[in-house]
């Protein structure tokens, strides 16, 4: 296990190689070693200066919009960690990051969705005025919708998102402007439906 | 959970062993759950979390009465509090852990000009001095490399691979046992592929050790990242727009939702037109699949996948 060491010098080092390797390599499945790396790396807080530092936070949020969902999926797990640091969590929001992460809430991927759940939760807490879009009603009926998922880790997580992130009222005209939405899930009626 | 336990009466002592690491607060078998012949699973709850690591990482692939025990997180299990309370004590542990930084630099600080909380350090005058003060935090002497700083050359020397380095073929998981949850690990799973063929994986094998000497004396604060440009000018360009425009689409209710439909059926109206569109594309989409030969698929480099 790598022990949590003072030298902070030889961690920036290490963590721009990894950044370096990122951009310079074409093999997609390097990238996506290495990102997943980097992702992993930004658990640690000890990691997470350095890494805003070399600009990881844009490269996760480059990814999400990326066609290979193993990039999106490790992006959006890097911006998960990162978003726990309140300087991480402000630049993601100075990126326009609310609108990449919600957009991450329809992947096909349980684990982008979770990790985009977490961030979104993690960016509601910043006291920053934009973080007031990640109640709009579109992201509060989605969450009102994976809380009846069976999944019970999304199921778990977006009920914490409704009881931490919102105030009833707002919950509560979600719910009611959803129940007028159930006969077209997704799909558009005709105009005289 | 713990898989692999031989069906031989020894649950107690299962018990008995997990409990070494921390209060279990319930435990039980998984009937549901798919297990091997002649083993069982069980479930195990630990009042910490933390004990809930250390039980993982000193108990997983461990022989236990002629068996091989199999220990994994299993967050499905968890309850809504479960989950919320293992994400405030994260965000607590976190900002412990900054405003532990923050005091350290007070510390060495003498009075110097740069705040402590700056953001992204855009100038390499600043990541200096920030490199300044994480020196002055080391006691150790082979930091007197790094206190010149006169003349950098453009790259840092590519790392040393050094005799003393271990080296874990499984590198990938260390960082998975930190995790106060299972969010992440997924992601390392699917990468324990042999790394040798990647550049990187000698690097990789430096942060074994705890007591790395990096013989690299030049810092390489010098040395930008220089993320792709192409999204990172859009965004930037977006920045000062993110108020206005791009939470219209969000907000509207006859717009694209947001997040994947419920798995339950959905109530439709079976002559809405729409659907015969759906279905066209579907079946050409399929034709088009069906002419192709067979491609590469992405599954084919991930093995049977081992719940960590």
């Amino acid at each position: 296990m790598w022990r949590k060491s003072s030298e902070g010098s030889d961690r920036f080092e290490y963590l721009q190689t990894l950044v370096t390797e990122f951009q310079d390599t074409d093999c997609e499945e390097a990238k996506e070693q290495v990102l997943a790396n980097l992702a992993n790396f930004a658990y640690d807080p000890t990691n997470m200066e350095h890494l805003r530092q070399l600009q990881v936070t844009d490269l996760f949020l480059d990814m999400l919009t990326e066609d290979n969902e193993n990039f999106v999926e490790f992006g959006m797990g890097g911006l998960c960690n990162l978003s726990m640091d309140p300087e991480c969590r402000e630049l993601i929001l100075q990126s326009g990051g609310i609108r990449l992460v919600t957009d991450c809430l329809s992947s096909q991927r349980e684990e982008t969705v979770l990790s985009a759940i977490t961030t979104l939760m993690n960016l509601a807490a910043a006291p920053s005025p934009r973080s007031s879009h990640i109640t709009d009603p579109a992201v509060l009926q989605c969450m009102l919708r994976f809380s009846l998922s069976e999944s019970p880790r999304l199921r778990n997580l977006a009920t914490v998102f409704l009881r931490d992130c919102c105030g009833e009222e707002q919950v509560a005209r979600a719910e009611r402007q959803m129940q007028g939405q159930q006969s077209a899930v997704g799909i558009p009626l005709p105009k005289d439906g | 959970m713990v898989q692999g336990v031989p069906a031989i009466g020894v649950m107690t002592e299962l018990i008995q062993l997990c409990a070494l690491y921390g209060a279990v607060e319930e435990y039980r078998p998984l009937d549901e759950y798919p297990a091997e012949d002649f083993t069982e699973v069980y479930l195990v709850k630990f009042q910490k979390l933390t004990s809930a690591r250390a039980a993982k990482r000193r108990m997983d692939e461990k022989s236990f009465y002629g068996g091989v025990l199999h220990v994994c997180y299993v967050p499905e299990y968890e309850s809504v509090e479960d989950t919320r309370s293992k994400l405030l004590d994260r965000r607590r542990y976190i900002m412990r852990a900054a405003q532990n930084k923050v005091r350290e630099r007070e510390q060495k600080e003498t009075g110097n000009e740069e705040p402590t909380t700056s953001k992204t350090a855009t100038t390499s005058e600043k990541i200096i001095s920030r490199r300044d003060r994480m020196t002055n935090n080391d006691n150790r002497g082979e930091n007197s490399n790094f206190s010149h700083y006169s003349g950098f050359p453009l790259l840092p020397l590519p790392p040393q691979e050094h005799p003393y380095y271990g080296h874990k073929t499984q590198h990938g998981t260390i960082p998975t046992e930190d995790k106060m949850g299972t969010l992440h690990n997924a992601i390392i799973n699917t990468k324990q592929q042999p790394a040798q063929g990647l550049s990187f994986s000698q690097t990789s094998s430096d942060r074994e050790s705890g007591t790395e000497q990096r013989l690299t004396p030049n810092p390489a604060s010098v040395v930008r990242f220089v993320p792709r440009t192409t999204n990172l000018e859009n965004r930037k360009r977006k920045k000062e727009d993110v108020p206005e425009d791009t939470h219209t689409d969000v907000s509207g209710k006859s717009e694209p939702l947001i997040g994947p439909k419920l798995p339950e059926p959905p109530k439709l109206d079976m002559e809405d037109e729409s659907l015969n569109t759906t279905v066209s594309l579907i079946r050409s989409t399929m034709k088009q699949v069906g002419s192709v030969p067979d491609i590469k698929p992405v599954e084919k480099k991930i093995k049977p996948r081992r719940r960590i």
